[in-house]
C-alpha cells in the first residue's frame, strides 16, 4: 500500500464527503440514508468500521454504471462511492504488472498502459464508466475472454476492507504466487458481499500490433454456433462472437459470426485466409472485413450489448456446443409470446446474453429457460432489469437461480468474511 | 539412514486409532488397500521435501471417489485427522503427517472419466497422472496446458492442491487457470460438487480457492479441466551466455520487446554440467548460463518472432543462439530441462530446491544474492529458473550426513526467500507453503491477512482435521517446525 493510498488512515479527521441520499442514489429503488465519497483508503476504513459498529449495511459502488446487476439489497443505509480512489499506484512495465486503486476507471488505466505498449486484456462495456472495483465485483468481461480469460485469470492480488475496518490483503504483486489461499478469487463476481475492494494488482500483456475481424452471415443460430466452433478449431481466434439480427449495423442476415484476431500482420492475414476458405466451403458468406480501429470498434459494440437498452438482459451459460439450440429454443418461446429477442454469444465460452424487449416477457422466459439450463449444469442470471421485474422474479430463483451444491459453503463463506452482513445484504445468490 | 533428518512423531496430540476404526476401514477398501506395517510405511514418511520426515500410522489407498468419501466419513466418526496424498512429488512437505495418523492416498483413482473434444473439457479422477491427459487428447489436437517438471509422475489431485505450475505457465497460466470444477470430499465426509463443465456459474468461485489450498479443505477426488488447442508450430532455441547476469538481462529484454514466449527457462553452469552428464543434450559446459526459449502458436509469424528473440539475445551478449532443428532435438532439450532436478543427484548426495519469486526485472539482483549466500555459507547452489515468470529454483547441494552443512542449507534457504520478499516477490511460485515455508508466511501477510485465511479454512474444515499444521504459523506449529530443524542441524 502506498502512502498516498493509505492517506489519512491515522488522522483524526477523514475526508468522507458525506451527504444525505437522494432518489438519484437509489439501488434497485431503495434510497440509502447517506452517501459518502471517501478520499482515501483510510477514510474507507473509518466509514466501514462505523457502519458495522452501528449495525448498518452498505453497498459499495464505483461510478454506479453496473449497479443494476444483483438482487435488491435487503437493507441499505450507506452508499459508499469509491470513485475518488482513482490512483494508478504502481505500473511496472518491464514486470508487466500494475497495481491500481478500486475507483480508477478501465479507460484511465488503459491510457497509462497504452503508453507503455501494454493492455489489460479485459473488454467489458463502458470502460470509461467502469471502475476496477466494479470490474472485479461484477466479474465483467467482453469478447476478449475467448483468448485472454476473465478477471480471475489476470488478477494477482487484492486488498479489501473488512467489516471491522481492517485492511486485508491476499495474493501478491508477482505473476506467479501460491503463498496462502487464493482469496482474490472469491471476491471476483461477489458483488462486494465479502469486503470493500480498495486495491488490485493485475498482470498485463503486450498490446498486439494488429487486430482484424471477419463478419460472416448465417441463416440461423444453430449453424452460426457450429460455424463459430469450426472457426475456433481452424484458427484459434482472439475473439469469437455470434450475434442475432439487429445487433450489428449493416449485417442483413438472421445471425452473424464475428471472428477476430490479434497479432502480427502475417499471423492475422493467414488466419483471415483460412476463415475465408471455411466460408467458401459453402457455409456462410463473408460480409465484412474490419481492420485495427474498426475491428476494435466492432468488438466494443459486441461488448456493449451487455448494456443494451431492454426490459432485461439475461446471461445464460452452457457448454459452447449447446448455445445454438438454446438460442433457438429461447427465440421460439419468445416468439410464442409475441416477443423478438436479440442476442450475442461469446461462442468459445458458452456464454450468451439475451435482450428481452417487454417487461412482461421476462419472468416467463426465466421460468422456461432456467430449469433447462440448470439441469444441464448451466445457469441463467438476470443481469440487468428494473426493480419491479426483480421483485417478480423472486419466486423463480431470483436474479441468479440456484448456485448449486456449494450453496451451504457459500453462506458460511459469507459469514466468515462478514458475520454481521454489513456488505450488500441480499444482493447475491441464495439470499447472501 | 541412521543420521537421517528429523523424524516427527505423529502419534501425539490426536485421538488414537481404534481397532474398530481400522477394521471398518479395512472392510471398506479391502486388505490390499491398507498399509500399516512399519517397513511399508517408510515409503510415506516424506514427499519430495526430504529434510523432515515422519511416517503415518496407517495409509489407506481407496480405489474410487466413493471409497474416498467412505474413508473420510469413517475418520470423521472418530474425529481422526488425516493427510491427503497424491504421487508424493510435492516439494514443500505438504504430505508430511503432523498430528495426523492416517494418510489417504488418491493415487489409485486413475480414471479419465470423460473427454469432450468439441467443448475442450475433460473430467479426470485425482490419481490421473498429469501427462496421461495430454496423451489421451493429443490425437484430437488438444493438450492439458499445465506441465510441471514432474508431469510424468505427479497427479491431478496434487496439481489441484498445490496449484502447480511448470515451464509453459508463462503463456498458458497455472493449474487454476485450467480447472473449471472439482468434486471435494469435505472433512465431514460430505461430497460436494463445485463448479463444473460450464463456465461462470452463479455464486462464489469456490473452485478458485480449493485450487492451491494444499489439502486443507478436504480431498479433491475429481476435477473438470479445460483443454487447450495444441500449438500449430514451435520454435525452440538455446541461447548461450557468458554469465547468468547477461542471461537475466536478456529475459527482461525479451519481455520488454513485447514478446511473451510459451516458455523462458534458465539454467546456470552448475546445472548445465549435471544435466549434460545425464542426458548428453549437447549443452555447452563452459557457458555461464543458457536460456531455453520456446515460442509457439500459428506457423505464420513465428519466424518473425523467433528472429526478434534471437536479436534480443545477441544484443545482450549471447555468444550463440542454437535452434532446435526438429522435434527430437526439441524433446531432448525439454527432457534435459524437466529432469534437471534429478540430474543434480549426480553432484551431491542430497539437494534442496527453493521456490521463490521476484518481479522478473529483479532477477539479476536475486541471482547475485543467491551467489553471495552460497559463498557466505560455503554451499554449492545451482540455478534453474522459470525466468520469464521470475520464479527461481535455487538448488542447494549438500550431504545430509554433515549436520553442520544441513544447518547451513536451512539458513541459506531462509535467506534466499527473505531476499525474494525484500525484492517485492513471494516465497513460493508453485511448490506451496507446506511445512517448509510456514515460518516465512508472516513476511508476506499481516496477522489480519492470515486470520482471513484461517477463517476460510474453517468454512471447509471447522475441526482442522484435513492436513493439519500446514501453511499457517499458529503458535504450536512454529514450535514443531523450528525445533526439529535445529535438532536436525545439531
Amino acid at each position: 500500500m502506498s502512502a498516498a493510498a493509505e492517506g489519512a488512515a491515522g488522522d483524526a479527521t477523514h475526508d468522507l464527503d458525506e451527504r444525505d441520499g437522494t432518489i438519484a442514489d437509489a439501488v434497485d429503488a431503495i434510497v440509502p440514508a447517506s452517501v459518502c465519497r471517501p478520499a482515501n483508503t483510510g477514510a474507507v476504513r473509518e466509514m466501514v468500521r462505523r457502519t458495522t459498529a452501528q449495525g448498518l449495511a452498505l453497498v459499495a459502488s464505483g461510478r454506479g454504471r453496473h449497479l443494476a446487476i444483483g438482487a435488491p439489497p435487503t437493507k441499505l443505509d450507506l452508499l459508499l462511492r469509491l470513485d475518488r480512489l482513482d490512483e494508478i499506484l504502481e505500473h511496472h512495465a518491464a514486470d508487466m504488472t500494475v497495481s491500481v486503486a478500486a475507483g480508477c476507471t478501465l479507460a484511465a488505466l488503459d491510457r497509462v498502459l497504452a503508453a507503455a505498449g501494454q493492455w489489460l486484456p479485459l473488454d467489458p462495456p463502458a470502460p470509461d464508466a467502469t471502475t476496477i472495483g466494479g470490474l472485479i465485483a461484477a466479474n465483467l468481461s467482453g469478447p476478449l475472454r475467448a483468448s485472454q480469460g476473465t478477471v480471475r485469470d489476470l488478477l494477482l492480488g487484492l486488498r479489501w476492507v473488512s467489516p471491522q475496518g481492517e485492511l486485508v490483503s491476499a495474493g501478491g504483486r508477482v505473476v506467479k504466487n501460491v503463498a496462502g489461499y487464493d482469496l482474490p478469487k472469491v471476491h471476483v463476481g461477489a458483488l462486494g458481499t465479502l469486503g470493500v475492494l480498495v486495491e488490485a494488482t493485475f498482470k498485463v500483456r503486450p498490446r498486439p500490433p494488429c487486430e482484424r475481424a471477419l463478419v460472416l452471415a448465417c441463416d440461423d443460430a444453430q449453424s452460426a454456433v457450429e460455424l463459430a466452433l469450426d472457426a475456433r478449431d481452424a484458427v484459434e481466434p482472439a475473439w469469437l462472437e455470434v450475434a442475432s439480427a439487429g445487433v450489428l449495423a449493416g449485417v442483413d442476415a438472421p445471425f452473424a459470426v464475428v471472428v477476430g484476431w490479434l497479432g502480427l500482420e502475417e499471423e492475422v492475414a493467414d488466419a483471415e485466409r483460412r476463415v475465408h476458405s471455411l466460408a467458401e466451403a459453402g457455409r456462410a458468406v463473408v460480409v465484412a472485413t474490419r481492420d485495427d480501429a474498426d475491428a476494435g470498434a466492432l468488438r466494443e459494440r459486441l461488448a456493449a450489448f451487455a448494456l443494451e437498452p431492454a426490459a432485461a438482459v439475461l446471461r445464460v451459460a452452457t457448454l459452447p456446443d449447446a448455445v445454438g439450440s438454446l438460442l433457438v429454443e429461447a427465440t421460439r418461446l419468445a416468439g410464442e409470446a409475441g416477443e423478438t429477442l436479440r442476442c450475442v454469444a461469446h461462442a468459445a465460452n458458452g456464454v450468451a446474453r439475451i435482450a428481452v424487449r417487454e417487461p412482461r416477457s421476462v419472468a416467463a422466459l426465466v421460468a422456461a429457460l432456467r430449469p433447462r439450463l440448470e439441469a444441464a449444469g448451466g445457469s441463467l442470471v438476470v443481469e440487468r432489469t428494473a426493480a419491479s421485474v426483480k421483485h417478480e422474479l423472486a419466486s423463480l430463483g431470483g436474479m441468479f437461480g440456484d448456485p448449486g451444491p456449494g450453496r451451504t459453503l457459500m453462506r458460511r463463506l459469507k459469514d466468515a468474511f462478514d458475520p454481521q452482513h454489513t456488505f450488500a445484504p441480499g444482493r447475491f445468490v441464495a439470499g447472501i | 539412514m541412521s543420521l537421517a533428518p528429523h523424524r516427527r512423531g505423529s502419534t501425539r496430540d490426536h485421538p488414537t486409532l481404534t481397532t474398530r476404526l481400522v477394521d471398518a476401514l479395512r472392510a471398506l477398501v479391502g486388505p490390499d488397500a491398507i498399509v500399516d506395517r512399519p517397513e511399508a510405511l517408510l515409503v510415506y514418511e516424506c514427499d519430495g521435501y526430504t529434510l523432515e520426515r515422519g511416517a503415518p500410522e496407517l495409509v489407506v489407498l481407496p480405489r474410487s471417489p466413493e471409497q474416498v468419501a467412505g474413508v473420510v466419513r469413517l475418520l470423521a466418526s472418530e474425529g481422526i485427522p488425516f493427510v491427503p496424498r497424491g504421487a508424493g512429488t510435492g516439494l514443500s512437505g505438504g504430505t508430511l503427517p503432523i498430528a495426523a495418523p492416517v494418510m489417504v492416498c488418491t493415487s489409485r483413482l486413475q480414471a479419465i472419466e470423460s473427454i469432450d473434444v468439441r467443448n475442450r473439457r475433460v473430467v479426470a479422477q485425482a490419481g490421473v497422472v498429469n501427462l496421461w491427459i495430454t496423451r489421451q487428447v493429443q490425437s484430437a489436437g488438444l493438450l492439458y496446458a499445465p506441465d510441471p517438471s514432474s508431469q510424468t509422475a505427479c497427479t491431478i489431485g496434487g496439481n489441484v492442491a498445490e496449484n502447480s505450475g511448470g515451464p509453459h505457465t508463462l503463456k498458458y497460466g497455472v493449474t487454476t487457470n485450467h480447472v473449471l470444477g472439482v468434486e471435494l470430499v469435505l472433512p465431514s465426509g460430505e461430497v460436494v460438487q463445485l463448479g463444473g463443465a460450464v463456465e461462470e456459474g452463479p455464486g462464489y468461485d469456490l473452485t478458485g480457492i480449493v485450487v492451491g489450498s494444499e489439502g486443507t479443505f478436504g480431498i479433491v477426488t475429481r476435477a473438470t479441466l479445460r483443454l487447450t488447442r495444441a500449438p500449430e508450430a514451435y520454435r525452440t532455441f538455446l541461447a548461450v551466455f557468458e554469465s547468468i547476469d547477461a542471461a537475466s538481462e536478456a529475459v527482461s529484454g525479451i519481455i520488454g520487446a513485447g514478446i511473451v514466449p510459451a516458455a523462458l527457462e534458465m539454467m546456470d553452469a552448475l546445472i548445465l554440467q549435471a544435466v549434460e552428464a545425464a542426458f548428453h543434450a549437447g549443452l555447452p559446459l563452459d557457458a555461464g548460463a543458457v536460456l531455453l526459449v520456446e515460442l509457439d502458436g500459428p506457423a505464420a509469424g513465428l519466424d518473425t518472432l523467433a528472429e526478434r528473440v534471437r536479436a534480443v539475445c545477441l544484443r545482450h551478449g549471447a555468444r550463440e543462439v542454437r535452434v532446435a532443428a526438429d522435434d527430437a532435438e526439441r524433446a531432448l532439450l525439454w527432457k534435459a530441462r524437466k529432469r534437471a532436478f534429478g540430474a543434480v543427484g549426480r553432484l551431491a548426495p542430497n539437494y534442496c530446491t527453493q521456490d521463490g519469486v521476484v518481479p522478473r526485472t529483479r532477477l539479476p539482483e536475486i541471482v547475485r544474492a543467491i551467489a553471495a549466500t552460497a559463498q557466505r555459507h560455503q554451499l554449492r547452489i545451482g540455478n534453474v529458473f522459470h525466468a520469464g515468470d521470475g520464479n527461481i529454483h535455487p538448488i542447494i547441494l549438500f550431504d545430509e550426513r554433515d549436520q553442520d552443512e544441513v544447518r547451513r542449507v536451512l539458513e541459506a534457504g531462509r535467506e534466499i526467500l527473505e531476499a525474494c520478499v525484500a525484492l517485492g516477490g513471494s516465497v513460493t511460485g508453485e511448490h506451496g507453503i507446506g511445512v517448509e515455508k510456514i515460518a516465512q508466511m508472516p513476511l508476506l501477510f499481516s496477522p489480519e491477512d492470515l486470520l482471513a485465511m484461517t477463517r476460510v479454512r474453517a468454512v471447509f474444515d471447522p475441526d482442522g482435521r484435513a492436513n493439519p499444521h500446514k501453511i499457517f504459523p499458529d503458535a504450536k506449529v512454529c514450535v514443531e517446525t523450528r525445533a526439529p530443524r535445529r535438532q536436525a542441524a545439531m
